[in-house]
């Protein structure tokens, strides 16, 4: 945009919190629209309440008495004159509903038409445009499983045959990994199609699940895509997120590390292919596998902006989220977008995402929500932070434990890498467990070094508590040393609070009274 | 007992010797008290070797404090030598019992509980005379992760199984399961469906 053009809007509201909703009011600044937030009352003093020229309180702390509520959000925006909504990602990013309501509110949903959200965010759906579109999809049903009678579960179980076992049961409606299950033999199909459905039909309110075949050993591939309101959709190239737990992500890269200009072509274009069926406007990815014998296979698109959208920003040079505005405001793709999208097969940079979350990486990344107490954030060339946590805050339990995005940008993958590894000694964070250890251990693996990497990687590498071991003997060791080195004979001072060995002695003896069972 | 090389039961533990127990909240099975003790004074004729002693033996482990909270710990010798990023939390000194310390290594945070070796001695001593008179007494169980009380499925005077479910915590969306660490009775349950719990608190007494 030159520099006379005016912003694309006058004011937005940002119906998220986190992270990502400080990447996109900062997106509002650099483009001179007044941003709007929304939250909860678990997040009065959060970074993106502060950040924002407005805030509306819109409910209590529990999501779905906050930021899922669509009237909520739609009020917020109609009552602070905001011309338009960026959902960010999770929470109502994909519901068709919300896009809806607020197009019949008369305002702008930054994304897609909320019916493309309903047709691609039905997998299955997704899964005939795809077919529709000569695109090779994921081996297994494009309509939903029915077992109400014995003629359907038969016919299902030969289905089931043909694909062949172990398969997948998907919600048609599900995403991120939720409401999937994993079916080792015939045997225990039709069991776990009946609870599969029923897992869907509560969580989702869409009972309809499929089969597909599981491809292993897969690599997850997925590529950025734009479209503007004319039917022009591009690719602003493609992400490697094969380090995964449970299809939840942990660490992503641009471009996926070994693949070939030609299987970069095939792929931007495979995708291309199925948004431009469907009617893209806006952001959005399409995500494939890549199997051991080279070939893609379709999973689904997600119909938003992705968390892992930084590393693409790094290595295209595009501001995806300022290109979003754009898009919606009715300005046709950009320059700079067409510019990258035709070099995006051809990438001269390298850029790495650790997602830093509240998780405990050796008790099978359960989440721990608390109060952070030092938060150092690495620095310097090459390095980008996205975060909303400030020392001293208290992460809250009802959220996505998500607390920072740490990404590198290098001239080539090696370099990101060591940048990466770099930055990673940089980081400070005490208080709560994060899943910085993990990331450490990933950057030094010579499988990672080899770009092996494939969605059984966490399984197949990581050892949480052999490596959370080594690491608390030398905490323990530390801890000692600290103690023998600042003490006096008799004493037991040290971190600045000397204690006198008196003051020990009563509290030794007072503690030999208070702790005993009595 | 070995005779050989810095034999563990030689050690006249110093007044300065310090057990580091990880502390209930940071607790994974494996763990394992570490006593650490200066290096002992030299013996007449023995060349002076600094090198502390870890459960009785000699590791050669330098400390090095860059600041008051940032310091590198270095672990082995030779070619190979392995460094550890450290973080030091405030020692707090506890009014009964050991004081604590959080710290963080290579990003694994770990509350610690540090006490003079000849105190904790005398407590496990005490323990252990207490537990052979009879009874084990009343154990507490404290919450390790902070979240909502969603289900709580025993009241005060229910028998339970070690294992049996006692209460359902949800944490970022996802619910956690406490179990009962011993068979025994409900003497007390601290929380709610419905509350808010915070990393410490008490949630059960167990006798």
């Amino acid at each position: 945009m030159s520099a006379s053009t005016p912003p694309p809007f006058r004011r937005i509201l940002v119906a998220n919190r986190g992270e990502i909703a400080v990447r996109i009011i900062r997106a509002c600044r650099e483009l001179g629209v007044e941003a709007v937030a929304v939250y909860s009352d678990a997040d009065v003093s959060a970074a993106h309440v502060r950040l924002a020229d407005a805030a509306v309180s819109i409910g209590p702390a529990p999501a779905a008495e906050s930021y899922l509520r669509i009237d909520a959000v739609v009020d917020a925006a109609l009552r602070t004159g905001s011309e338009a909504i960026h959902p960010g990602y999770g929470f109502l990013s994909e519901r068709e509903a919300f896009a809806q309501a607020v197009e019949d509110a008369g305002l702008i949903f930054i994304g897609p038409r909320p019916a493309l959200l309903a047709s691609l965010g039905d997998k299955l759906a997704a899964r005939r445009f795809a077919t529709g579109a000569g695109v090779p999809v994921v081996p297994g049903l494009l309509e939903p499983a029915r077992i109400d009678t014995p003629d359907q579960v038969e016919a299902i179980l030969v289905e089931a045959d043909r694909i062949g076992f172990p398969l997948l049961v998907k919600a048609a409606a599900g995403g991120g990994g939720r409401g999937m299950r994993r079916v080792e033999s015939r045997d225990v199909l039709q069991e776990s199609l009946i609870a599969a459905a029923r897992e869907a039909a509560s969580a989702f309110g869409d009972g309809s699940v499929y089969l597909e075949r599981e491809v292993l050993p897969a690599r997850h591939i997925e590529v950025q895509l734009l479209g503007d309101d004319r039917g022009s959709v591009v690719a602003l190239g493609e992400r490697d997120c094969s380090i995964q737990r449970r299809h939840q992500k942990l660490i992503e890269e641009a471009p996926a590390p070994g693949l070939t200009t030609a299987e970069r072509r095939r792929i931007h274009e495979m995708a291309v292919k199925v948004a431009t069926a469907a009617g893209l406007r806006n952001a959005a990815t399409a995500e494939f596998l890549f199997d051991s014998d080279r070939s893609f296979w379709f999973l689904e698109v997600n119909t938003r902006l992705q968390v892992e959208h930084g590393v693409t920003e790094m290595v295209s040079g595009v501001d995806i989220v300022a290109e979003q505005l754009w898009i919606a405001a009715g300005y046709p793709l950009s320059q700079r977008v067409r510019t990258a999208s035709v070099h995006a097969a051809r990438p001269s940079s390298a850029a790495i995402e650790v997602r830093l979350s509240a998780e405990d990486p050796a008790r099978q990344f359960a989440p721990t929500p608390g109060r952070v107490g030092r938060w150092v954030m690495p620095d310097g060339p090459g390095v980008r932070v996205d975060t909303a946590i400030e020392p001293g805050d208290r992460i809250p339990a009802e959220y996505d434990p998500l607390i920072a995005k740490l990404m590198v940008h290098a001239a080539d993958r090696p370099a990101a890498i060591r940048r990466l590894r770099r930055a990673l000694d940089e980081l400070e964070v005490s208080g709560i467990q994060t899943t910085a250890p993990f990331d450490r251990y990933v950057v030094r693996h010579p499988s990672f070094l080899a770009g092996d990497v494939f969605t059984g990687w966490v399984a197949a590498h990581w050892d949480g508590p052999a490596e959370r071991a080594k690491a608390v003997r030398a905490a323990q060791l530390a801890a000692g040393i600290v103690e023998i080195e600042s003490a006096a004979p008799g004493s037991f001072a040290g971190g600045g609070t000397p204690t006198s060995s008196l003051a020990w002695r009563a509290a030794g003896r007072a503690s030999a009274v208070d702790r005993w069972p009595r | 007992m070995s005779a050989t090389g810095e034999a563990t039961d030689l050690i006249l533990h110093d007044a300065r010797s310090v057990r580091v127990v990880v502390a209930a909240a940071s607790h994974l099975e494996g763990d394992t008290p570490l006593t650490i003790d200066p290096a002992p004074r030299p013996i007449l004729g023995a060349g002076e070797d600094r090198r502390p002693l870890v459960d009785g033996a000699r590791v050669d482990a330098t400390l090095r404090r860059l600041d008051g909270v940032r310091a590198r710990l270095t672990v082995g010798t030779g070619d190979d030598p392995t460094e550890h990023l450290v973080l030091l939390g405030e020692l707090r000194p506890a009014s009964t019992g050991p004081a604590l310390r959080e710290v963080v290594v290579d990003g694994w945070r770990v509350e610690l509980e540090l006490e003079p070796e000849r105190r904790a001695a005398l407590r496990e001593r005490a323990r252990r005379g207490h537990e052979a008179g009879g009874h084990g007494g009343p154990i507490e169980v404290h919450a390790i992760i902070a979240g909502r009380v969603v289900a709580v499925s025993v009241r005060p005077g229910d028998l339970v199984e070690a294992g049996q479910q006692m209460l359902v915590v949800e944490a970022m969306k996802m619910q956690n399961e406490l179990r009962s660490p011993r068979d025994g009775t409900i003497d007390r349950v601290g929380v709610s469906v419905g509350q808010t719990i915070e990393v410490g608190d008490l949630l059960m007494v167990i006798s």
